[in-house]
């Protein structure tokens, strides 16, 4: 093969323990792309939806896409797809960094991996050669630790990605961490790879990514790096200051979910602030593999209490453990940041989870008998101790594992988990950006924003500016950003490369790199398949559109400050129109729909 | 008086200062702050914000009063005594 795509789908079965070489569904490529969707195809295809995540019959899926390894944008990404422990939907998180490259420049588009093996085990692939190696000595480690011990006995130069101690205990929102600070991170993908055994995935790859006309190609990465070299936004603004750079303007609009979502501003967000870590921990920004746009944080924290090196936190994260929890000790959230990588937890759900057990704690419904210390928002040493001891799997930290909804149903108030389908939303209050909190609702993988960022237009104006506030209309754009991202995340871009450039640049890489002649119509049919694909897979698994939903604080309970005073999401408005925008009879695509998109 | 708060790269470029406050005058607007704002400045500040024709750059984020000025008059929107703007540069995340 040369033309992106290699042809190639390593099958690992860990019961077993072969690992064999199969052909790709060339069919299913051309309909599916790659990474996100051809993986999807696979698993919806081989894995029955009603299967426990945790089981043997459930798959992991690594996933490249035809333009992963090349130098067309920032093409170092990869996906992970299986079935999630935390929602019961399908699971399909997204990393950069250089283990995605490797995985491609060793030979595969895909890794399959089936089974459970019967003690723990890493997989190692040197180019063509795949096997599976003891990994007991790994268990334990963090995810450093294991990535320094298997480069020191297998190869200097392999690429890792592995889980750490929160993949092994099953934390239901364990991420896989590769090149030690990258992550697929969300909906617990890690803990189905602890649940299989399975430590780490070690990759050595040296060979490259043919593209079908080489010239096209090269004119194509050309002119889009030229656009991503003079964008403000990717040439300036995501390098200087990163993704932090938010915290001042979503605070400034009023949508900062703040104190589990009870109001939508934070009145020390400057101290949590990407302007704020920029004077103190930032050393440098730092790139996935062949970006333009290096939106990386390095950072070195020192503090009395804490010290150490790690990169980010990222907004997300300066939210989450920040914002969320009521915090404004920059330190203490840099730290639990750090441990989060090493233990291998998402911080979205993290954080999300540990201000839900604030509020949980401050309203009488858990006490110092449960949790074993006072957990009182602003708390900062709180929050990070309680990171540790969900990394470590001690005392609350067990329960904290399982994520803010499960944690406040046990309390008896599941309505305090900020949640859709179990899993938290990250950092924008669906309030004040009306398209979010629809977003959140129809995310295929429970409240996500990389499933559709309308925050790009309903705040920062990208690539045109709507109104927060508006209702109508938003249905439409949903789909679309919904649609572009699948193809982006199938096609192996970064998805920050959208806030620069379009389809009809993906299109044009895309094409040149696998020699298909897709416009920029069926380019988005087919992220409207991948999105239905993932739709159907959700109903069979007993996620049922009642779960199109928001936490009743969103949809009853009027922001009490800010810009947006008063707001409450109106969500069913939107839904409606988000359904018939969709082809979706009461939430359900209609057998004409699925037919026309192939799905039949 | 007006309180311009500063963020992002336009802070780096001022050395961290976080704000800056100018003298309201009758009729002023925010393209007319802009303006005054950058003649008291030693280096370019405002080609962060808008172009040599005075449009603003996409991702541009002015807050008036936390009211994006995008649904106001834009830069023509009117600013008074006590007014607080916010300029942000093109930035973004997720």
């Amino acid at each position: 093969m040369g033309n992106g795509w290699h042809g190639k789908v390593l099958r690992v079965n860990l019961t077993d323990k072969s690992c064999t070489v199969e052909p790709l569904n060339m069919e299913w490529a051309a309909a599916f792309i790659g990474g996100r969707g051809l993986a999807s195809k696979y698993l919806t295809s081989e894995v029955d939806a009603t299967v426990d995540p945790f089981s043997a019959e459930n798959k992991l899926i690594l996933a490249t896409g035809p333009l992963t390894g090349t130098y067309g944008a920032a093409n170092g990404r990869y996906m992970v797809v299986t079935k999630s422990p935390l929602t019961g939907t399908i699971a399909c998180s997204n990393s950069g960094g250089y283990f995605p490259c490797e995985l491609k420049y060793a030979g595969y588009d895909l890794v399959i991996i089936e089974g459970k093996a019967e003690s723990p085990v890493y997989l190692k692939i040197k180019n063509g050669e795949a096997e599976l190696a003891d990994a007991g000595h790994l268990w334990g480690k963090t995810t450093a630790e294991t990535e320094d011990a298997i480069r020191a006995e297998f190869h200097g130069d392999a690429k890792v990605a592995c889980i750490g101690p929160a993949g092994e205990s099953l934390v239901h929102y364990a991420c896989i961490v590769n090149d030690k600070h990258r992550a697929a991170g969300r909906s617990g993908v890690g803990a189905v790879m602890g649940s299989k055994n399975l430590k780490a995935v070690a990759v050595r790859g040296t060979g490259g990514v043919a593209t079908a006309d080489n010239a096209a190609f090269r004119a194509a990465a050309r002119d889009t790096m030229k656009m991503l070299r003079q964008h403000p936004v990717t040439s300036e603004g995501l390098p200087a200051l990163g993704t932090a750079v938010l915290v001042n303007i979503i605070n400034q609009s009023g949508a900062m979910p703040t104190r589990n979502s009870q109001c939508g501003t934070f009145d020390k967000a400057e101290d949590i602030s990407g302007e704020r870590l920029a004077q103190t921990y930032l050393k440098r920004n730092k790139g996935c593999m062949g970006c333009v746009i290096a939106c990386g944080r390095v950072t070195r924290l020192a503090d009395p209490r804490f010290s150490g090196t790690g990169e980010g936190p990222e907004y997300e994260t300066l939210w989450s453990l920040g914002a969320a929890c009521g915090v404004s000790d920059l330190a203490a959230i840099v730290q639990a940041n750090y441990l989060c990588d090493e233990y291998g937890m998402d911080t979205i759900t993290m954080g999300s989870t540990v201000a839900c057990a604030m509020e949980l704690y401050e309203r009488g419904l858990l006490g110092d008998a449960e949790t074993g210390m006072p957990l009182k928002f602003g708390d900062g040493d709180a929050m990070v101790k309680l990171v540790e001891m969900t990394g470590k799997g001690e005392g609350f930290g067990v329960r904290a594992g399982l994520g803010s909804y499960r944690l406040a149903e046990s309390c008896g108030a599941p309505e305090l988990s900020m949640s859709v389908k179990k899993q938290e939303f990250p950092a924008y209050d669906g309030r004040a950006i009306q398209g979010m909190g629809l977003e959140y609702a129809t995310s295929n993988r429970g409240a996500c924003h990389v499933r559709g960022y309308l925050v790009s237009p309903e705040i920062l104006g990208v690539p045109e500016k709507l109104d927060p506030e508006a209702v109508a209309g938003k249905a439409v754009w949903a789909k679309a950003f919904q649609d572009v991202t699948a193809v982006v995340d199938s096609a192996g871009v970064c998805l920050f490369t959208t806030f620069g450039i379009g389809i009809p640049q993906v299109t044009r890489l895309f094409n040149a790199a696998t020699g298909s002649g897709y416009s920029d119509e069926q380019m988005m049919e087919i992220g409207d398949r991948i999105y239905t694909l993932e739709r159907l897979f959700n109903l069979k698994a007993g996620i049922d559109p009642s779960q199109d939903t928001l936490p009743k604080r969103i949809l009853e309970e009027p922001l009490p400050d800010g810009p947006m005073k008063g707001a409450v999401s109106h969500l069913p408005e939107m839904l409606a129109e988000y359904y018939d925008v969709r082809g979706w009879e009461k939430g359900i695509p209609t057998a004409e729909k699925v037919k026309s998109l192939g799905l039949a | 008086m007006v309180l311009l708060r500063i963020y992002g790269t336009l802070r780096m470029m001022l050395g961290g200062r976080e704000s800056v406050e100018l003298p309201w005058r009758e009729g002023d607007t925010v393209g007319a702050l802009l303006a005054r704002f950058q003649a008291g400045e030693r280096i370019p500040v405002t080609h962060k914000l808008v172009d040599d024709r005075c449009m603003l750059h996409t991702g541009t984020i002015i807050l008036l009063n936390r009211r994006n000025i995008l649904h106001l008059d834009r830069l023509e929107t009117p600013v008074r005594d006590g007014d607080v703007l916010a300029l942000f540069p093109p930035g973004a995340g997720g």
